[in-house]
């Protein structure tokens, strides 16, 4: 993301690769439903004290206001006409062999997982990258509605990393909890990085090489 | 065929607004999509008067849950519930024939 807003400070930055970022962007949002939907089924299991339940749900919330913000984007530029045509899109459209769906498949994995353990995977894993780069581009980003709209996402996104701090610190007891806590960040923190370079690289038009997508390490 | 109504200005009342985001929802499906959401950190509901159709479109305000949240801007006439000539099938804007 650091070289999308450097070529968006050198004024390189076309209005077709504008739309093709805030389209993969619009597209990595929405596709959290996917793993919310399924996270959320365990919570109804009433593991967990209702603040738990509280604060997830705040966070779907915000995740889906930052998703219509995008295609309201989208659509105010009349980059698409409508909704419907925005999803078919090539710069929208939610391919399954992708690093975007790897990332959201490997979250969706994490159903079978305490709710504890996947907060602390996402909201200290992927969430924290996010606002670093949401608080770069809502900083310095030359167009002022993109900038209005990256900057106005900073301060839920910084509530979900101090939601998801608070839930490990008080729900994360056991040393077993704590080691997959651990391991998950790293997962997700990875796989979240994996997605962003492609999110990158698609905006840039930068061709992907043959062999250039390595397989994570951890993958068996 | 009759010239399409004039469109009248109305806006949210976030006093009265849940953000339930029916209006939202309505609009999009029937793709006019003036319902926005503001870029700021408080993320609010706003109409966007450049692809609103009111009165010639009233669809927002017969899903709308909470009296008083959708209103005229100039006067703030309260439009939820909607008030009776908002049924008259006159003031609409009319489906192009498939």
């Amino acid at each position: 993301m650091d070289a999308v807003l450097d070529a968006a400070l050198r004024g390189e930055l076309t209005e077709e690769q504008c739309f093709r970022l805030v389209g993969r962007l619009w597209t990595l949002k929405r596709v959290m439903y996917y793993v919310y939907g399924s996270w959320a089924q365990g919570l109804n299991v009433n593991e967990f004290p209702p603040s738990v339940a509280y604060l997830f749900g705040k966070q779907i919330y915000d995740d889906s206001t930052h998703e219509m913000q995008y295609v309201d984007e989208i659509l105010r530029r009349r980059w698409t006409v409508t909704q419907r045509e925005a999803f078919r899109h090539p710069n929208c459209v939610f391919t399954p062999a992708s690093r975007l769906a790897y990332f959201i498949f490997a979250l969706r994995a994490l159903t079978n997982y305490r709710q504890s353990i996947r907060v602390a995977a996402l909201n200290l894993g992927a969430k924290v990258i996010e606002l670093a780069w949401l608080e770069r581009l809502g900083r310095s980003f030359p167009d002022a509605q993109l900038r209005a709209v990256f900057a106005g996402q900073v301060a839920e996104t910084r509530s979900h990393v101090l939601m998801g701090r608070l839930i490990v610190e008080r729900h994360v007891a056991t040393t077993v909890d704590a080691g997959l806590c651990r391991h998950d960040h790293q997962v997700v923190r990875q796989n979240y990085l994996f997605a962003l370079d492609e999110i990158a690289t698609f905006t840039l038009g930068i061709p992907e090489q043959a062999g250039a997508a390595a397989v994570p390490s951890y993958v068996d | 065929m009759a010239a399409p109504p004039t469109v009248i200005p109305i806006r949210i009342d976030h006093a009265a607004c849940t953000e339930c985001r029916m209006c939202y929802v309505v609009c999009r499906e029937i793709n006019l999509n003036a319902v926005v959401v503001a870029p700021d950190p408080l993320h609010r509901f706003e109409i966007d008067m450049e692809r609103c159709l009111y009165p010639g479109c009233t669809a927002c305000l017969m899903y709308c849950p909470a009296p008083g949240s959708i209103i005229e801007s100039a006067g703030g006439r309260s439009l939820v519930p909607p008030p009776p000539e908002a049924w008259s099938e006159e003031r609409r804007c009319k489906r192009s024939a498939p």
